[in-house]
């Protein structure tokens, strides 16, 4: 596996040794806190960073698996379209926003605003989430294994939302919905392949109550 | 001020074609999006039955074979009754039956204050002589980015059209822009509602997909824009273009999001934003992924890297704090600001929000202009005036005033056919260009569109390059306020231009120690 010390380096030299160097194989990154939007962009490969990660960490990622072993910062997958992003750690404020697609697995806790957006991603955290977790979500699956805080799923418009533990607030345009068998099939899927440790039956269900909220 | 009532529609029955034979014709009903007219079953007669719906689109007059109808702003109410005009009134009535409040497209209608009370000034003996427009040549040409990207965009005419979003207007309508761009040379944009894949060959002047036929010379450019909405972007989105624009604001509701009802959100619009058929798609008012100006600095440093660095970074910003506002968008890393004055159109918008938010476009321009110029960056960060640029005059105003380039949005709507209905939003312009529905779309022929769009154009452009030369510069960046003149007080307060007469500018312009609210403080050692 190559290995890069990101500690001196900068976004444009990380970034282009990761594009140039990647061609389908594995690439290890130490030091690399003070870089934002680190691995941008990837279409193949797996980026591992065996430290805590700065922002933007795999913005716009379109097919790399990247894995953080420690915590990131804000705005984690970013407006990611494929590839699967898994953090050991926590997530800060704005993980997983504006996704079209592909699969974010935090381990740990994500700030608020987390998922907002959604529209086609799997976006799963093992811990709690913020306030305004998965606002304006229009498609795609949002689970939160712990709980949530204010104005949960806010002005849901299409996707599921699914949550192990409370939730301070549920957010406008929302209602729960009974798990058929088909979401704990779903859920438990999800559960094993991650090697995540939860009841899907416990959980609960959350849709949009109109496709329309704003103007009739 | 409502658009509701604002036109009296009537049908001179006796020259209508069903005078001499009842029940013939009901073109007018036909044509008519808002149900205005009616063909009487029992008398075969034609009728207004709807005329508060009249939104003055005039399509029943162009269609009507007899040319039987009229359509007739209520202009004297205004003189009359105003405040309480009959439009206002009903606006009231309508507020009260329904609980809503109006929402309609294309912009700010009514007296701001504006370029005309702004005159140019001639060269004559003592300043250096004119040019000669026939003879002589003239440098128009726009360079953005030329030192801080691989590919920099270089504008044969200093116009660009303005952001225009895929579902605010038909895909005819931005294949038109293209077209116009290619053969212009100039550059369209996007809008925030992702890429009609044509946009990216026929921008450059290609016809086909693989650009291996130029059709279009010299081609054109293609702006991508990156916005809060999100709307269809990925990696491969960012680099279909030539550039990235980063969506801040607009001039039609500056401190909202982009608006497009679901009345337009089809299969294919929700193909691209992901929004579900009928739903509206109501873009965030702010970035959710940008909190500090220091993130915003690092997000357009993914942009250039996920564009490999070839692509100038354009910022679009609202008329606010025009000095604030471009100075943080040079600190974050701008090679191009568009700012879009109050009059800048839209496709939705809260009516509200688009009558009384926001600084007129003359207003914007001084304040950007003194911070580029407090930045050293004056001329080198491009400045692109938006919002009621409406000819070559406009824009020479706006060029004189600071800016680099102008852009044209709801002229360039205007120019594929538009006769400004203000009711863009409803999916059903009677022109094709901000319609939804095929039907409708059919009747704009991109081709005829781009033509129009590209002859345009050459035109502002004899415009812009006769009254440069008429007051003594082969150059557009050698344009200054001295080649302006404010012909009255209010003018020349919101300006700084010297007022004609006066030949100075108002007194609290030339205090350079309180500066005019926007010049940076001067502080004593």
């Amino acid at each position: 596996m190559k290995s890069i010390d990101a500690k001196t380096k900068d976004l444009k030299t990380v970034n282009s040794a990761l594009r140039t160097g990647l061609n389908g194989t594995t690439i290890s990154i130490k030091n690399a806190s003070h870089i934002s939007g680190l691995a941008a962009g990837l279409k193949h490969g797996e980026v591992v960073i065996r430290s805590s990660a700065g922002d933007y960490l795999g913005v716009l990622n379109a097919g790399a698996t990247i894995k953080a072993s420690q915590d990131v910062g804000k705005y984690l997958a970013d407006n990611m379209t494929n590839g699967t992003v898994i953090v050991e750690g926590n997530a800060l404020y704005g993980a997983a926003q504006y996704c079209y697609g592909g699969t974010v697995i935090i381990r740990g806790n994500a700030g608020d605003f987390t998922a907002t957006m959604n529209k086609g991603a799997t976006i799963i955290v093992c811990g709690d989430v913020g306030n305004e977790a998965g606002t304006y979500m229009l498609k795609g699956d949002f689970i939160v294994v712990g709980n949530s805080g204010k104005n949960f799923a806010n002005y849901l418009i299409r996707g599921n939302v699914y949550i192990g533990g409370q939730w301070e607030g549920l957010g406008h345009n929302t209602k729960v919905e009974p798990m058929t068998d088909i979401d704990i099939s779903k859920l438990r899927a999800y559960f094993e392949a991650y090697a995540i440790v939860a009841d899907p039956k416990t959980f609960k269900k959350i849709v949009a109550a109109s496709e329309k909220p704003f103007y009739n | 001020m409502a658009v509701i009532g604002a036109f009296c529609v009537s049908v001179n029955k006796e020259v209508c074609l069903n005078a001499r034979m009842p029940g013939k014709c009901a073109t007018c009903a036909e044509v008519c999006p808002h149900n205005v007219f009616s063909l009487d079953i029992a008398t075969g007669e034609m009728s207004v039955v709807n005329f508060n719906a009249c939104v003055g689109c005039r399509i029943c007059a162009e269609f009507c074979p007899e040319n039987a109808i009229r359509i007739n702003p209520a202009e004297p109410e205004y003189i009359t009754r105003y405040p309480w005009t009959f439009s206002t009134v009903e606006e009231v009535h309508y507020k009260a039956q329904t609980g809503e409040y109006l929402l309609r497209g294309f912009g700010t209608h009514g007296q701001t204050p504006n370029f005309d009370m702004i005159t140019v000034v001639p060269s004559q003996i003592a300043s250096p002589a004119p040019l000669d427009k026939y003879r002589e040549e003239c440098d128009l040409e726009v360079v953005i980015g030329e030192n801080t990207c691989e590919k920099p965009i270089r504008l044969k005419a200093p116009f660009v059209w303005a952001a225009m979003s895929f579902g605010a207007l038909s895909k005819e309508a931005k294949m038109s822009l293209a077209i116009g761009a290619a053969m212009s040379g100039i550059a369209t944009n996007t809008g925030e509602g992702g890429l009609v894949p044509e946009e990216a060959w026929l921008s450059r002047g290609y016809s086909d997909k693989d650009m291996t036929r130029k059709k279009w010379e010299p081609g054109g450019y293609l702006i991508i824009q990156w916005s809060t909405g999100r709307w269809g972007v990925s990696v491969d989105y960012l680099n279909s273009g030539d550039a990235v624009e980063v969506k801040i604001g607009q001039g039609a509701k500056p401190g909202m999001g982009g608006h497009l009802l679901g009345a337009k959100v089809t299969e294919d619009v929700s193909r691209v934003r992901g929004v579900p058929v009928g739903s509206d798609a109501l873009s965030p008012c702010r970035y959710y992924d940008v909190q500090t100006l220091d993130d915003m600095k690092h997000m357009v440093a993914f942009l250039r890297d996920v564009t490999n660095y070839q692509y100038p970074i354009f910022f679009k910003l609202g008329p606010s704090r025009p000095y604030a506002d471009v100075s943080a968008c040079i600190e974050a890393g701008a090679d191009a600001i568009s700012i879009d004055g109050m009059v800048g159109g839209t496709g939705c918008s809260p009516d509200i929000v688009t009558q009384g938010v926001g600084i007129p476009t003359i207003a914007c321009l001084p304040p950007a202009v003194k911070a580029l110029q407090d930045h050293g960056v004056h001329h080198k960060v491009k400045l692109i005036a938006l919002g009621g640029i409406r000819n070559g005059l406009d824009a020479f105003k706006a060029m004189a005033l600071g800016a680099d380039a102008c852009g044209f949005g709801s002229a360039a709507e205007v120019a594929m056919g538009c006769r400004v209905c203000y009711a863009c939003q409803k999916g059903n312009c009677p022109y094709g260009i901000t319609s939804s529905k095929p039907e409708l779309r059919a009747r704009l022929d991109p081709m005829e569109g781009g033509k129009r769009l590209a002859n345009f154009i050459h035109a502002c452009t004899e415009e812009v390059k006769i009254l440069t030369m008429l007051s003594g510069h082969n150059r557009t960046v050698d344009l200054s306020t001295e080649d302006l003149r404010a012909m009255d007080l209010n003018t020349a307060a919101l300006t700084g231009l010297k007022l004609c007469g006066y030949d100075r500018p108002l007194p609290f312009w030339e205090d350079a120690l309180s500066g005019n609210g926007h010049k940076k403080t001067v502080t004593s050692s």
